[in-house]
């Protein structure tokens, strides 16, 4: 059935299927369509000829290609959060519900009013941006750019996130092959009998390439039969993946392949648990593209005329989809090629204008054709196109010999020759070669493990594509060690070729070489006149190629015109470098399953579920989240909650999960002769149960990580590091054991995720663990005195491991059991610590007791600070070599006047101190020559009942006493502050020891 | 004086709902399972210990332990190559746990307990394939990933430790991945989205495939 | 990229980090500053064949020395650091 609506369908014919028909939106107006059409051939068969305006010049446009390479008609897909800003009418599958609407104009397609541009067109040349809003340069982000911004540019993005999923997925093969076409089909057949592991990537939903318009006779078979008689052969192999809707999109190193597949994108959304798009990353032994060719427009003014159209295209809209561009065509040649968009056009029934041809000798048999149905053929070229945005009228000819005709047709077919397809090939900086008789470029080689096929590599002839992809997918099933019997390849005849280079056409008005980016031969000569003759100059000053397309039809031409503006030939003339992707891919695409909540992956404590039941407030750090303080109700913010879980610690017991720590297990003979290599200070002298803080640097001197080991047996040591460096000292320790000292008997193992480890602190600590663990264990100061550990065991018999070390400055022990058992401990501990009062804290509390303690963290040990700047200069042994020492004596790493750390309180209590705020002396003016460092960690001290800090100050050790200034010029806050002992509590150590 | 519980809770507990989960079709594509309670023992052979090692784990296991990425299934353990000079030892019961494993390697190797530290998940089903080549860069194909292969690798930018176990009856096969415990919540729901689209089974168990 | 690990096979770059010229030898214990500085800051920026450390921290923890082409990226050898397979030493 043909819907009253679509005027331009054909009765018969095509590969749409009549009795699935669709109904579609575009601009706000209905059509109808069928199912195997695209959005480009349902509005071809609905006569609708303006699809859009283009970028630069607002100049109407309409369909130029049936295929990924379009320039010109881009639309916005779909609607609402679902909303596609630039795209290819003619790749986007129609469904029934499709919604459309054309882009870059206002108000609207028929009428914008940004047509203005073309009278301006004079001024709007190559650099016209570069050379216009230079001055005065405030004016370029306040008036300039939007101004341009609304005037130009492509599509509306969504403007609220992306509703569907995408993932992404490995695969691996023996034969991975770009292209379904004929040279594609026999290199799957080739590969896939020899035993291969094979998969085949076609971009459109259907196989078979260019056969699907231009059909043919294959091994006696029509097209169509020969195809679907392979596919089934195909799949019945045992390892072939055919994946249709699937761009290969770029060659990265080591074989390995990017591929977009549109997995749901012909729907109007995914079904429910479905992704709308799948990134592929291919890992292949052997890759033959067969990627075909992309014909190449004709440069002559007009030629973007809506109803202007690639010959190859025009065949396609009429065969493929039994839709017609246009009633009279005319033809605009310069090869034997675009005469088959008259046999096709013919064949339907449709018109023919005249043939346009630039060859000197067009063969016996088209001039037969031609005298057949009653056109003319008329030797020169086309040099202007009479029509607007209803579409083509007239078309102007330029006879050979000079003399100039006119014809009437409604379509003008346009066939300049056909481009090889050599993105794939040339990813690795690879350069094409230019092959005279097609007049075009050609692979020249490939990266590792790729070979061109078929029309990708210069054959354009039916026979020689199905020679040349067999031998490929033998070959490259062949090196990849799978030698089955290939059997014989498919058989066709080859179609003859012939060419006459035609590039420019000269005359009046426009004629555009870059459609998408409005890129004319006027600019390319403009860029020449000034200079920019270098290829990647004339690419970036006219931004010829740069559009989402990639200068697919236009690149070529364009360079052919330099070519001959500049003397040169065109291979002297030479491309820009080849950079995937091949097609646009959506950045969900490459983000896949990360984003949200999924973006990375996220660590839980063994508390965590604990912590989350209590209302705990969790903070990020690193991977981690982590319990940062457990609001009560009543309490009005997070100051309120962190000073009580303080002062709970400092006057009974709390604890804090503190199991994200790295913990690694360093066994074997030489671990302590290991350690002392990499920490500062001493660790073979440790005894068995005691533990100790160590400090490592990095080789160059400054301080890496911190923590506290313990030696558990005589050669097994527990070390731990920070939370934030726990994967990278793993790395920096295995460095360490192989590649330095690889004479040592140590063996490493991570066990962060082993144990489950919390701080219990505060005086009524030994209460707390008197109720958990086995009576039997002598918890006294004498049985477990400051800086020991050991295994105990639990009431009920759970072992675990002691600590007495104390990052809070109160009498504490930290203590691990299995991680399994982390959730039972803390409730444990809760139950065992009712009578005491005991108050789980969060991060908050612990940094508020360890600044109190002046204890240094993270932003202390900030990839700048010394053993020394820390206060932990003394730690460094003399006695022995460690990483770092050498480096660490430097001149200016001991130098006198090093920014130290220092304790810092607010003259006025009432003072809040901020961390980044600058160290300015008194009566100096704030700026880089009084800086003499900043705040490094500040807290409110609910113990001193004031704000306090960190600082690192130049000299500031000598300065203890001295008032200075804190700046804070971006929250304008200045302070006197009081540079102080770091030390605010406790400091002769007497809590943590009693 | 309060009465203390010492349940252990694995880190999947709260992630883990038993039953089927994503599209619903004739028959779950992947089948997920989490094993529970397992003793599982780090071996790291020390300096020159090769052949004590060997004959160590020969008196022990009767085999000799993996020295290329191969998992070796003796009647009451698996042992996993995990690295150079290094494999696991997977058991339950309590007969390979660290204290006697410690005594049958205390001449020729360290011993790390990881038996809290990972989480094990064995995947099956018709698309398990299909859904760990969304999680793992590796080849899995039966003729490149045959049953005992092992391999130390990534997902999700987290190391793991992969190999195949025997087949069902049914011939499917089955793949096992040690994770790190404290992430497995998070590679729990990654490996949930990734198969949803097949269908999933999901369940917990204590016995060791 | 993909890099051939001696004892895991071949695997994808994700699994590896980066650390850098694999020849510099730490000096050892008593060396001058001038020679330890060199060995800490002194790197050729090699447009060429180039060995260089890789740690295959995502998969079996072992350090390796890969020599590899910086202009084409081609690997040519991938070995073990010294201390990898220790077990072995006098087997």
């Amino acid at each position: 059935m043909v819907g009253p609506a679509q005027t331009h369908r054909l009765e018969s014919g095509g590969l749409i299927d009549r009795a699935a028909p669709l109904s579609f939106r575009f601009d706000g107006k209905s059509f109808a369509g069928f199912q195997g059409d695209t959005l480009a051939s349902a509005l071809i068969a609905n006569g609708v000829k303006l699809i859009g305006r283009s970028f630069k010049y607002h100049r109407p446009r309409g369909i130029l290609t049936a295929g990924s390479e379009e320039p010109n008609a881009l639309v916005e897909l779909r609607s609402g959060a679902r909303r596609e800003p630039n795209t290819k009418a003619t790749t986007a599958e129609l469904y029934d519900g499709l919604e459309a609407a054309s882009q870059n104009r206002w108000p609207s397609l028929r009428h914008d009013l940004m047509a203005v541009n073309q009278l301006f067109a004079p001024i709007f040349v190559a650099g016209f941006y570069y050379k216009t809003f230079m001055w005065p340069a405030k004016f370029w982000e306040a008036v300039y750019e939007p101004a341009i911004r609304r005037a130009a540019g492509l599509g509306r993005a969504a403007g609220v996130a992306d509703p569907d999923h995408y993932d992404k997925a490995w695969a691996h093969c023996d034969v991975l092959i770009a292209g379904s076409g004929p040279a594609g089909l026999a290199a799957a057949l080739a590969a896939g009998r020899s035993g291969a592991r094979v998969i085949l990537c076609e971009e459109d939903f259907a196989f078979g390439g260019r056969l699907l318009a231009d059909g043919g006779t294959i091994d006696s078979l029509p097209a169509a039969e020969w195809i679907s008689r392979t596919l089934a052969e195909l799949a019945a192999l045992p390892d072939i993946r055919i994946m249709n809707r699937t761009t290969l999109f770029g060659v990265y190193d080591g074989g390995t392949y990017g591929a977009i597949e549109r997995v749901n994108d012909h729907l109007p959304s995914p079904p429910e648990h479905q992704v709308r798009q799948r990134l592929w990353r291919i890992v292949a032994r052997r890759c033959v593209v067969a990627a075909g060719a992309i014909e190449r427009p004709i440069v002559f003014a007009g030629n973007d005329t809506p109803g202007v159209m690639m010959a190859s295209a025009m065949r396609t809209y009429v065969a493929r989809y039994a839709a017609a561009p246009a009633k009279r065509i005319a033809l605009s040649t310069n090869n034997a090629d675009g005469w088959r968009t008259v046999e096709t056009a013919l064949a339907a029934g449709l018109q023919i204008a005249a043939v346009v041809d630039a060859r000197p000798d067009v063969s016996a048999a088209h001039r037969a054709l031609a005298a057949k149905a009653g056109f003319p053929v008329l030797s020169g070229s086309v040099n202007g196109v009479e029509g607007g945005k209803a579409g083509v009228r007239k078309i102007a000819i330029s006879l050979t010999g000079g003399a100039r005709a006119e014809v009437e047709a409604d379509g003008l077919a346009v066939s300049g020759g056909w481009n090889p397809a050599v993105g794939l090939t040339s990813y690795h900086r690879g350069r094409p070669k230019w092959q005279d008789d097609i007049a075009a470029f050609v692979p020249d080689g490939a990266p590792p493990g790729m070979m061109a096929a078929g029309a990708a590599n210069g054959a354009f002839g039916l026979g020689d594509c199905l020679r040349q992809g067999f031998a490929a997918g033998a070959a490259a099933a062949q090196s990849a060690g799978r030698s089955g019997n290939a059997g014989t390849p498919p058989v066709a005849d080859d179609e003859a070729f012939s060419l006459t280079s035609l590039w420019h056409v000269a005359g009046k008005g426009k004629a555009f070489v870059d459609y998408q980016h409005d890129v004319t031969a006027s600019d390319i000569e403009l860029a020449q006149r000034e200079g920019f003759e270098s290829v990647e100059h004339l690419k970036r000053y006219t931004t010829l190629g740069m559009a989402t397309d990639q200068g697919k039809t236009s690149n070529v031409a364009g360079l052919a015109i330099m070519a001959t503006l500049s003397g040169k030939s065109i291979p002297e003339t030479g491309t820009t470098i080849y950079r995937p992707p091949y097609v646009p891919v959506a950045i969900g695409a490459f983000a896949g399953h990360h984003r949200d909540e999924n973006f990375h992956a996220t660590r839980l404590t063994p508390s965590h579920h604990w912590a989350a039941e209590q209302g705990a407030v969790f903070v990020d750090t690193g991977l981690w989240k982590r319990a940062q303080w457990y609001p009560r109700a009543g309490e009005k913010d997070w100051l309120e909650s962190v000073t009580r879980e303080v002062k709970a610690v400092r006057s009974g017991v709390g604890f804090c999960d503190v199991s994200t720590l790295g913990k690694i297990d360093v066994h074997g003979p030489d671990a302590g002769a290991f350690l002392d290599r990499v920490y500062i200070n001493t660790f073979s002298s440790l005894a068995v149960g005691k533990a100790r803080y160590g400090l490592m640097l990095r080789e160059d001197g400054i301080v890496y990580d911190d923590g506290t080991t313990s030696r558990l047996a005589e050669d097994h040591y527990f070390l731990t590091t920070t939370t934030a460096k726990a994967g990278l000292v793993m790395q920096h320790l295995e460095f360490c054991r192989q590649v330095l000292f690889p004479e040592l008997d140590v063996q490493l193992t991570s066990v962060s995720d082993q144990w489950a480890q919390f701080s219990i602190a505060g005086p009524r600590t030994r209460d707390l663990l008197r109720e958990i663990v086995d009576p039997a264990e002598d918890l006294s100061n004498e049985g477990f005195p400051f800086m020991g550990a050991r295994e105990v065991s639990l009431r009920g018999g759970t072992r675990a491991r002691l600590f007495r070390i104390s990052f809070s400055g109160e009498m504490a022990f930290e203590i691990s059991v299995p991680a399994r058992y982390g959730d039972a401990l803390v409730r444990n501990l809760m139950l065992a610590g009712k009578p005491f009062g005991v108050t789980p804290y969060g991060t908050e509390a612990l940094g508020v007791m360890r600044i109190e303690k002046g204890h240094v963290a993270g932003p202390e040990l900030n990839g700048t600070t010394t053993a020394a700047d820390l206060g932990l200069g003394k730690m460094m042994s003399t006695k022995k070599d460690f990483i770092g020492r050498v480096m660490a004596g430097r001149e200016a790493l001991v130098a006198p006047d090093r920014q130290v750390v220092v304790g810092i309180k607010p003259t006025d209590k009432a003072s809040r101190l901020r961390s980044g705020a600058h160290i300015i002396p008194k009566d100096k003016t704030p700026g880089p020559d009084n800086d003499q460092g900043y705040v490094t960690s500040v807290c409110f001290s609910p113990t001193l009942d004031q704000w306090i800090g960190l600082g690192l100050v130049e000299c500031g050790r000598e300065r203890i006493g001295e008032i200075v200034h804190t700046h804070d010029p971006l929250r304008g806050e200045d302070y006197d502050v009081e540079l102080c002992s770091p030390v605010f509590y406790d400091p002769d150590g007497g809590r943590q020891r009693g | 004086m309060a009465e203390f519980s010492w349940i252990a809770r694995s880190p999947l507990e709260h992630a883990l709902v038993v039953g089927a989960h994503g599209a619903r079709g004739t028959e779950a594509g992947v089948w997920l399972t989490e094993i529970r309670n397992f003793d599982l023992i780090q071996v790291m052979a020390r300096r020159g210990k090769t052949a004590e090692l060997a004959k160590a784990a020969q008196a022990r296991f009767g085999v000799a332990a993996p020295e290329t990425p191969k998992a070796v299934r003796v009647p009451d353990a698996t042992l996993i190559w995990s690295g150079p000079d290094q494999f696991l030892v997977l058991s339950n019961a309590g007969k390979h746990a660290i204290e006697p494993l410690s005594q049958a390697f205390s001449q020729s190797a360290s011993l790390s307990d990881q038996s809290h530290a990972r989480v094990l998940i064995s995947v099956s089903g018709e698309k398990a394939r299909s859904m760990l080549a969304k999680l793992s860069s590796l080849d899995l194909h039966p003729a490149a990933f045959p049953v005992g292969t092992a391999a130390a690798t990534s997902v999700d930018h987290t190391s793991i430790n992969l190999w195949r176990g025997n087949d069902w009856p049914d011939g499917q096969a089955v793949f096992n991945l040690l994770v790190f415990a404290t992430f497995a919540g998070s590679l729990w729901h990654t490996m949930l989205d990734a198969a949803a689209e097949y269908g999933v089974d999901i369940r917990h168990s204590e016995e060791l495939a | 990229m993909r890099i051939v690990c001696p004892f895991c096979g071949e695997r994808e770059l994700g699994e590896f980090t980066y650390l850098g010229d694999a020849r510099p030898v730490r000096p050892a214990a008593g060396s001058s500053e001038d020679e330890v500085f060199d060995y800490v800051y002194l790197r050729d920026n090699v447009a060429g064949p180039m060995s260089e450390y890789w740690y295959h921290g995502g998969g079996c923890r072992a350090w390796l020395k890969v020599a590899r082409n910086t202009l084409t990226h081609e690997i040519s050898s991938v070995e073990p650091a010294a201390g990898v397979g220790a077990a072995k030493v006098g087997a």
